[in-house]
């Protein structure tokens, strides 16, 4: 499933496609919530730094293991300094927490980031369906 | 005329706010604009925000709300944001989100007390 971000209301779009994409593949609300939130953040970075790029869903299936991976992709400005970006509370614009980015590797699995200045940004998070 | 986004009621010297749409960005700041107008209108005294039937609160929904609070704060009202789902609040707390300058209410007729108490 691929979402195009562009618009400000693609941030909505994007959140709630992987809340039901979630949602059908049996995780728990708990882990729902994660997942949207986290998507939420990536898109809205998207949105707000790259203008425009896309959010990649994917489901991963191997035998009992479920999981949801989400790639964030853009041709934006590039992150310069990305340690500096996952720091909590720290960030470029006004209107911020500086909670985006650090919050998304906090709530999901598996985290990873690639940035280059002026070519892009890329980031791969997932997460694991728990029994519960 | 202001863009009226979310519908609010008036109890007293209280203003209620019940979110019950999707919050986008815009959506937000618009929320903002109109509570702000309506304190400074009403002459209200304590906002209470019921995100009960908000299913995701991000950062920046996170970081409008306690915004607002402050503003509010500035025009002598308090806030309250009461019926944060328990979902929500294991996310926000684990993105490390503090909602600075707000009270905390389980329901409505909590934050009600709660903002009689602070006048006492």
């Amino acid at each position: 499933m691929s979402i195009k971000i562009k618009e400000e209301k693609d941030i909505v779009v994007a959140r709630q496609i992987v809340k039901d994409i979630a949602k059908r593949l049996g995780f728990s609300l708990a882990d729902i919530t994660k997942v949207s939130t986290a998507v939420s953040e990536l898109a809205r970075n998207i949105y707000r730094y790259a203008k425009e790029g896309f959010i990649l869903v994917k489901e991963k299936k191997s035998g009992e293991e479920v999981e949801i991976e989400v790639v964030a992709l853009d041709n934006g400005p590039g992150i310069e300094d990305i340690e500096l970006a996952l720091k909590s509370g720290y960030t470029t614009t006004r209107n911020s927490l500086g909670l985006g980015l650090s919050g998304v590797k906090k709530l999901m699995d598996s985290f990873y980031i690639e940035s280059e200045k002026g070519v892009g940004t890329v980031v791969i998070a997932s997460k694991r369906r728990r029994a519960f | 005329m202001m863009n009226r986004v979310v519908p609010t009621i008036k109890l007293y010297d209280y203003l209620i706010v019940p979110i019950q749409i999707e919050l986008d960005d815009t959506t937000v700041e618009a929320m903002q604009e109109q509570i702000l107008n309506e304190i400074d209108e009403k002459r209200i005294k304590g906002l209470i925000i019921d995100v009960s039937m908000v299913e995701i609160i991000d950062s920046y929904i996170s970081y409008t709300l306690t915004e607002t609070a402050a503003m509010a704060k500035m025009m002598g009202c308090n806030t309250v944001i009461c019926g944060i789902q328990p979902t929500v609040a294991l996310t926000l707390a684990q993105m490390g989100v503090k909602l600075k300058g707000v009270y905390f209410a389980m329901d409505l007729e909590s934050a009600l007390k709660i903002l009689e108490s602070i006048e006492e």
